[in-house]
This record gives C-alpha cells, structure tokens and sequence, in this order.
C-alpha cells in the first residue's frame, strides 16, 4: 500500500507489546524446559548436566514412541472430524429455521470442564451400569466390550469423547466464517439457479479455505498437546495402551520426578509439532498464502 | 523461506534464552524479606484437607491450629488448604523452585527420599516417641533419618456383604481354598464376587501383594523390592500366577481395568458385588456415612485375607501403612517453632482423629471407654495382634518403579502378561534402580 | 400437467429432505444438550445414586440441599468474583492485543511479519505443564506469585497464539478496499483499525472472546500452581475442594459444576447474539 502502513512506530507499538508478554510467558520457559531437558534433576536436589542422554534415551524409548503413535492417531481422527463439523455448519448456515438456537445448543460441551466430561463419559463406558453397553444389551448384545478397561477399544471410545468435546468449537469457527461471506454472492448465485450444494460447495467452501486450514492446524497441533480427557478418564491406561505425549510428560515429570527427563519430553513435543506444522503448510500451500 | 524463517527464530530462542538466564540471579534475593521484619512467627503449613471435601478433618486441623496459636502467643499458623491431586502437584513445583512451606503434609516411602536426599525435609528422628504404633514412623525413614511424623495408619481387610453371603449360604474364608469356593459360588450364582477398580492400578496391587505374602511371607515381596532377594522368588511368580487363575474364575467385575476405585466402591455400595479389599480409611463408608443406606451399611462385614495352604505367611500379617505424615521444611527460619508445632499436633491429632473423623491414628489408641463403632473397635484390636504390616508396594517404591509395578498389575490382570513376564519386567526395573 | 406434477414431487421429496435434515440435527443436539441435563440431575443426587444407579435416572430424592451445602460452605462468592475479574480482564486484554498483531501482520508492511506470526505459532504448540515450573520460577522472582495479575498475564499470553490463529483466518478474506479507500482519504492508522477494521470484526471478535472466555473460565492449572491464598482462587479451583482424598461428594461437585456454568451459559448467549447483530451492522456499513 503506501508509507501510512509501513509506519515501523506503529507496527512495534502493535506487535512489540504482546511479544514481549510471550517472550517472558512462553518462549523464556520452554527455552528453559529444553535446559532442563539436558539435565539430570528430580525436580528437588541438585541438578546434573548430562548433555543430550535424556533426548538419546528418548529415541530408544519405546513408551515414548508409542505415546506418539497415539498422539498421532488423535490428531489424524481430529482433522477427519473437521470435515463433519464443516458440514453440519454448512448446513447450518443454508436456510434453516432455528439455526441460531441449533449453533448454541452445539457449543454446550466445550462449556463444561474437562473434569465433568471426563465424567459423564466415563459414565457412559461403565461397562455393567453404563448407558452404552445397557443400549447395546437391548439391541441383543451378549458381551460388550468393557470400552476403557480393553486395550483394543480404549482409544477409540477416548477419541469419540474428545471430538464429541470439540465439535462446538469447531462449528463457532466456521459458522462465523461463513457469516462473514455477503449475502449479495450468495443471492445472485441462487439467481443463476445454482443448487444449495453447489453453492456449499462451489462458493462457501473456497472463501473460506483460510479458515479451514487455520482449523486444519489447530486440530493437529491441539491434538498432539492434548492431556486433559485422557488423564481424567484413563489415566493413560491399562498399562499405558492410552497414553499420549503429554500424559507421558507429565507423569515423568510431575509422578515419577524425572523433571530432566519430562523436560526433554516437553520439548520433543514442541519440535514434532513445529515439524508437522511445517509439513501440513508445505502440503496445503496454495500461492495466494503467506508462506511461513 | 522455512529453513531461513527457522534460522531466525533459533537466533532469538537463543537471544531470549541468554536474557532470561542472566536475570534468573537478580531476582532471587528478593524472597528472604517477607518474614524477617515481624516479631511475631509466622508458620506457614499446607494440608490436603479441605473443608468441603474432608470436613472432619479439616476442622480438627483448625481446632488444633487455634489450640496453638492460643497456648503460643505471637505464633501465627499460616494455612494453604489443597485437594488432594491438587497438593501433590503443587508440592512438586514448590519443590523445585524451592519454596516450600515450613510445615506441610507429605506420604510415606519412596514419596519423601527425593525431599530427604534433596536437604529439603528436616531430620525428624528426635520427635519419635514410643506413641507411635511400630513401623509407622519407619515408613518414613531414608538413610538413617525419619522425615515424616505419620498421622494415619491404615490396614487393608477384605469387606465383604453379609446379606449376599447369607443368601447364599457363604462362610467366611479363612484359607485360600474356601475362598475360591466361595468365589466359584458366587459366580454359578450370577453374583459378582469382587470389585476392584483397577484402573487405579494400586487397588490391584492390594491383592497381589497378600498373595505375595500369604504365599511367601512378608520378607518375600520386602527383600524383592530392597534388593536383598529377588522378584524371580518362585512365592512372587506364584502369587501372580494366583491373581491369574482368579481372574479367569470371573473373580473380578467386568472392566476392572477401566474402572477407578470411586467407580468400583459404587458397586459394593449398591450391593451389586459381594466382596471389596481396601484399606481401613473406608470405615466411615460403612458405619457414620449417612449418604449410604443403614441396611447396606449393616450388612457389610469384614475378615482377615485368607491364608493359602503351605505358605509361610500368618492371617495376622497386613498389608496396610501410614496415610500421609507432617514434614518441616530444612530451609525454614522458623524451625524451632515448626518443629514444636509438628509434635503438639500429632499429640492431639492422636487424641482426636479416632473419635471425631473416624481416622485410626498412627499413636497407639487406647479403646478403653471410646464411642466407637463396633467395627473400629475390632479393627483396633486386630491392630494390637498384627505380627507384621507390609506397607503398600507402590508407595515402598521409587515413584519411577512404583510405575513400572502398577502397569504389570494392569497387565497380569488384564492378561497381557504371564507370571514369569510379571516378575522379569519388575526385576528388570528394580534392577535398574541400582 | 407434467410440469406442475414433477414441481409438486420435486416439492415433496424436497420436505422429505428437510426431514430428514432436521431429524438429524435434533439428534445432534440431543447428543449434546444431554452433558447439561445429566449433570444437572448428577447435582441433586446422593453418592450411593451416584455410582449405583443408571446415569439417566431422575434422582430419587431431589437433593436441593447438595446447592446450600455447596454456597454455605464459605468463599464461593469470593471465587464467583475471581472468576469473573480475572476471565473478563485476561478476554478483553488477549482480544485486543491480538487484533493489533493480526492488523499489523496481515495489514501493515514489514519484512518480518511472517517470522513474527511464525513466533506467536510457535506459542501455540507448547502444552502448559512442560512450562510450569519455569514459569513459577518467574512469577517468585517478580514477587507476582499469590497475585491475580500472573494469572491474567498466563491466561493472555497462553491464549494469544490461538486467538492470533483464528483471527487471521478472518483478516484474510476480509475486504481490504475500505481501508485502502481510508488511506487515501488520508485516515491515520490507529483510525483505520480502531474504526473501520476492528467493528467490521466483530463476528469473530465475539467468537475468540467466546473461546477465550471458556477456556478462562474453566482453567485450572495455573490457579492451582500460581495462587495460594484463598481470596484469589477461581470457582474452577474452588470445586477441587470438594474433590476429597477418601470421601468425595459426588453430588455437591455436581452442583458447583452447575454453579459455575450457569454465567458462562448466560454470557455465551448474550455473545453469541452479539454476532448477529455485528453482522447486521456490518452489513449496514458495507
């Protein structure tokens, strides 16, 4: 544009305030979770530099790659799931009478905490009192799998909790989005005869492809770091066939006080999820993006 | 523009880095000027006992606390009050920052050897008196010194429900053999034997280690985990392979291993399971707790865990321990009066526990003229007979080990394991430890 | 006749659609609506109901007393208003800090804007506990720990980067000729943002405080490490009272739960309509 926009002042007045606050806040601590990743410390004593052995140990560590594995998965169901609540706000957003009232109605789950969801469906897997496994009782099922108690079935019965969780936030997102398109595109689309589909998926979808790959990342990186569901729930369990990244971290850090070790953990989680951030950009650039 | 973009971002991570380390020394002298300045004292404790949660005990706390200050004058007790889960968690950030409370609440074992060795617990070995019942105190011991006064003492009987038995036309067993009868009873009659709520997987380990002892006797599973023996003793291989073959009795409620011990306890509550093996902190649960029924809580009976035929273990031997237990800080300034604190508050906690929260104390209580339940006189009595008291497994434990224990448990309950892979995977930990 | 029987069949498989359409949504938010009702009958509950029974059971006897017990036992109306105070300051402090970092990224130009998003990104993918300790080493040396400032300050930069996120998304297909309509007409910077760009936001402005306030509200980490005294802790904190080490009483959680959710339902609809007027008056202006 012109010189009013390339104004240095304004724009350190703007960014500098906030940087300086994530400076201190964020980037200074996990600097010094790497540093401490290095050492040997049970969080109380003295601390012993042993270099790089904690992040050594990390790639031969087994527990470490399976938690990854899961984290993983999480962030794979996560990001298909995107494409559920695109289209329950693409309905949404189309001529529905009671929309609005449908849209709050959706975000309810994100209202409660982690702790009441944890367990409500911790509830719903009881497997002799619990709502599901009495369903399936009714419906002439002999032997329902106890969901959080078998390792085969574990995951998946925490990631239906976790989507379920999200779907709110996911459906705000979008649903603003897709107010934010004029109403004249919409109207003189549907002038031209074009079915609601076609404009769904002809008009709405493209401009707002930039916020759909925002929630692309916000779903994977958010899963990778995820915690709160399956600490409560399962506590990473039955031996360890739930456990996460950042349910691993935590207990050697904060359960067995390997605080190095659960340090270099923490730190590993961030490079793995700056890597994926990195390979998602690459894979879904377009050129009108700004590339990072 | 990656590659360049991260370039850049490594130089200021590094930039910052350099900043936040020169300013780490600055700032820490501040903290020394907060109590300095007062004449009066002022102690700061943590307990784990709030009010909405643990009534009775967060008011006997209060009233010992005013009993202080009042006998005490110019001392304050400072109070921060935090659940449980909350405690601990907080408890290891203070830790590492150093900053923890001249008094506070700590658990017994392998929980307290990194305070001990760290110089952040004081040495507590000149307050033990003969009050305390034997070996509690000994649970918080590490090299030498004891860095804990033990509160609690909890031994773990088997609850069982009077009505289901009777139904039935149960006895109570008093060999491993009748048990498993009984069990084997239960089960052709549709009735859950046991509840367990295994995935806090230390309500397992509960059964495994009576097997461990009734099996081999208490120093088997003891010198495992002190180094002084094995985990390979044939008595730990057999004790799991026992766990085994009552899991495939259908001993267990369906899904143990996904649910917690709230959930598992629901089940005994609504009397939809015969027989529950927890510690003695449950008393209130089937006696003054007026949320549950009086019918139930009448039929809930309680015996000792069976002896298994041949083993050298006794029906008097438990396997129990003491809760949580008071430190004082090393590093605090006012020492002298913290520690004066910590020994008047076990005195009367010993005196008022029993009687008012139904806590069974880890002083010597004498029931002589009590008002207590049945049941806690009998347990008292128990207490007195008691050859030996096994402390928990996990909490013997390094917190790192305990880890490795508690998911074979899930594992050989859950079948993933088989008896000799129980004990090699737990040898192999210990082992490591060294 | 032809062609008004294929209208009137095309009508009719038209309403079967919608139908359907609407069966399925309903469904949707019974599923979702359902968290609310279970934990409001789970709130008048006693324990034994609690773990015994059927979680869809209407209780047996309605335990209005698990509330009273809940509001008498001390300092709730403390926590309510911390949790108000810090909630609404960390919001409005993360929102608008945020615009201004969205505005000049995607409005201004820099060299460096892309390392700086690429910075506040990188905020995003750190999870809170593998700061903790750190972080209270920081808060000691500033003599801020035991203050709600700490907490507003953690809460507005651990928010930021998704509130940055979720903006930008938003700026990107925003119309820019208004604004460079404004610059030609000599408007200053400040003006451009405060006036033009940041009403034509408001649906997503409304959106990030939503989230921002959920998570804020709801947050528990960072009260619990970085507040001691009981003056300071937040209702969330405040509920982990009742959370017992032996004896928890289910039922009284229940009803703090229900107690804390109730002003964040009321504010998220008060929002929520916020939107949609945003977006009226948005395209009124436009």
């Amino acid at each position: 544009m012109n010189k009013v926009m390339s104004n240095k002042w304004i724009i350190a007045l703007y960014v500098l305030p906030s940087l300086i606050l994530l400076g201190a806040l964020v980037y200074i601590p996990i600097v010094m979770t790497g540093y401490y990743g290095m050492m040997q410390w049970d969080g109380i004593g003295e601390m012993n530099f042993i270099g790089l052995d904690n992040y050594v140990h990390l790639l031969q560590d087994s527990t470490f790659w399976f938690s990854a594995r899961n984290s993983f998965l999480l962030a794979l169901f996560s990001t298909l799931s995107l494409i559920m609540y695109l289209v329950v706000s693409l309905v949404l957003s189309g001529k529905i009478k009671g929309s609005d009232l449908l849209r709050k109605i959706y975000l309810i789950p994100m209202l409660l905490s982690s702790v009441a969801i944890a367990q409500l469906w911790i509830k719903i897997y009881d497997p002799n009192n619990g709502m599901l496994n009495s369903l399936l009782r009714t419906i002439g099922v002999e032997n329902p799998p106890a969901w959080l108690s078998d390792r085969s079935t574990v995951l998946i019965a925490i990631f239906i909790a976790i989507i379920w969780q999200y779907a709110g936030f996911y459906i705000i997102i979008y649903s603003a989005a897709l107010k934010g398109i004029p109403a004249s595109l919409i109207e003189a689309a549907e002038i031209d005869g074009a079915t609601p589909l076609q404009i769904a998926w002809k008009i709405k979808v493209p401009l707002i492809s930039g916020v759909i790959k925002t929630t692309v990342i916000l779903a994977i990186v958010g899963s990778l770091k995820y915690f709160d569901l399956i600490f409560v729930m399962t506590g990473g369990g039955p031996n360890g066939a739930s456990e996460v990244i950042a349910s691993y971290m935590y207990k050697e850090a904060f359960g067995r006080y390997n605080f190095g070790y659960g340090s270099a953990l923490g730190f590993a989680l961030l490079i793995l999820a700056l890597l994926t951030t990195w390979v998602i950009q690459k894979v879904m650039a377009t050129k009108d993006d700004i590339q990072y | 523009m990656f590659r360049k973009h991260t370039f850049l971002l490594i130089l200021t991570v590094l930039f910052i880095g350099l900043v936040a380390c020169g300013n780490n020394d600055a700032g820490a002298n501040n903290q020394g000027n907060e109590n300095g300045s007062n004449d009066d004292v002022v102690i700061d404790f943590m307990h784990l006992w709030p009010a909405g949660s643990s009534r009775q005990h967060n008011e006997i706390v209060q009233e010992i606390v005013d009993e202080f200050e009042a006998d005490h004058p110019g001392v304050t007790i400072d109070m921060e009050i935090l659940g449980n889960e909350q405690y601990r968690e907080n408890l290891s950030v203070i830790g590492a920052a150093n900053e923890l409370p001249d008094v506070g609440m700590t658990w017994a074992g392998g929980f307290i050897e990194p305070y001990a060795r760290g110089d952040m617990f004081t040495d507590l070995s000149d307050l033990v008196t003969d009050d305390f019942v034997p070996g509690t105190a000994e649970a918080y011991e590490v090299d030498g010194g004891i860095y804990g006064l033990p509160l609690e003492l909890n031994i773990t009987p088997v609850y069982y429900n009077q009505a289901i038995f009777d139904e039935h036309g149960l006895s109570v067993p008093e060999t491993w053999d009748e048990f498993k009868e009984v069990v084997q009873t239960l089960v052709d009659n549709d009735v859950t034997p046991i509840t367990v709520g295994n995935r806090d997987a230390w309500t397992g380990s509960m059964w495994y280690m009576y097997l461990a002892d009734r099996i081999g006797g208490p120093a088997a599973l003891n010198d495992a985990i002190s180094r002084e023996g094995s985990f390979e003793d044939p008595a730990l291989i057999e004790a799991a392979a026992q766990i085994r073959e009552l899991v495939e009795m259908d001993a267990f409620i369906n899904g143990y291993n996904g649910l917690g011990n709230d959930e598992a306890k629901g089940y005994f509550i609504n009397e939809q399971a015969a027989m529950y093996l927890m510690a003695t902190w449950d008393l209130p649960e089937w006696t003054t707790n007026d949320d549950n029924p009086q019918e139930f809580r009448d039929s809930v009976g309680y015996f000792k865990f069976p002896t298994v035929e041949g083993g050298a273990g006794e029906i008097n031997s438990y396997v129990g321990g003491p809760g949580v237990g008071l430190f004082v800080s090393e590093q605090s300034d006012v020492k002298e009066e913290a520690l004066e604190f910590v020994s008047y508050f076990v005195e009367r906690w010993g005196e008022m526990s029993v009687t008012d929260a139904g806590v069974i104390p880890a002083t010597t209580v004498d029931t002589e003229g009590l008002d207590l339940p049945q049941m806690y006189i009998d347990i008292l009595d128990d207490l007195n007979e008691a050859t030996n008291l096994t402390l928990y497994a996990d909490v013997q434990m390094s917190a790192s080990t305990a880890d490795v224990h508690l998911n074979m448990i899930q594992a050989i309950f859950g079948g993933e394991v088989t008896p000799e892979e129980f004990a090699e995977r737990q040898e192999q930990a210990l082992s490591d430890e060294d | 006749m032809t062609v008004l029987s294929a209208v009137g069949e095309k009508n009719s498989l038209k309403r079967i659609g919608y139908a359907i359409l609407y069966f399925v949504l309903g469904l949707i938010a019974v599923f979702q609506i359902y968290p609310l009702v279970w934990l409001f009958f789970f709130s008048l509950k006693g324990n034994a109901e609690i773990f015994g029974r059927s979680p869809f059971a209407l209780p047996e006897d309605w335990l209005w007393e698990n509330y009273a017990r809940v509001w008498t036992s001390g300092n709730m109306n403390t926590y309510f208003f911390n949790s108000v105070f810090i909630t609404v300051s960390a919001v409005i402090l993360t929102v608008i800090l945020a615009s201004l970092v969205t505005f000049a990224i995607t409005r201004m130009n820099w060299k460096l804007n892309k390392f700086v998003l690429l910075l506040f990104m990188v905020g995003y993918m750190i999870p809170i506990h593998s700061t903790l300790v750190p972080l209270f080493q920081f808060f000691l040396n500033l003599n801020l720990l035991d203050n709600p400032v700490s907490i507003v300050l953690a809460y507005t930069a651990y928010n930021m980067p998704l509130t940055i996120m979720i903006l930008m998304g938003f700026y990107r297909t925003l119309p820019r000729e208004i604004e460079e309509a404004a610059v030609m007409d000599g408007c200053s910077v400040h003006r451009i943002f405060f006036q033009i760009t940041l009403p034509m936001t408001t649906p997503v402005l409304s959106t990030t405080m939503i989230i921002n306030m959920i998570y804020n509200w709801n947050e528990f980490v960072f009260v619990n490490t970085f507040i001691s005294s009981d003056r300071y802790k937040t209702l969330t904190v405040g509920i982990q009272n009742f959370v017992g080490q032996y004896l928890t009483d289910w039922g009284a959680i229940g009803a703090t739960l229900m107690i804390s959710i109730v002003p964040i339902l009321v504010a998220f609809f008060f929002l929520s309509n916020r939107i949609v007027e945003g977006i009226a008056a948005g395209s009124i202006k436009g």
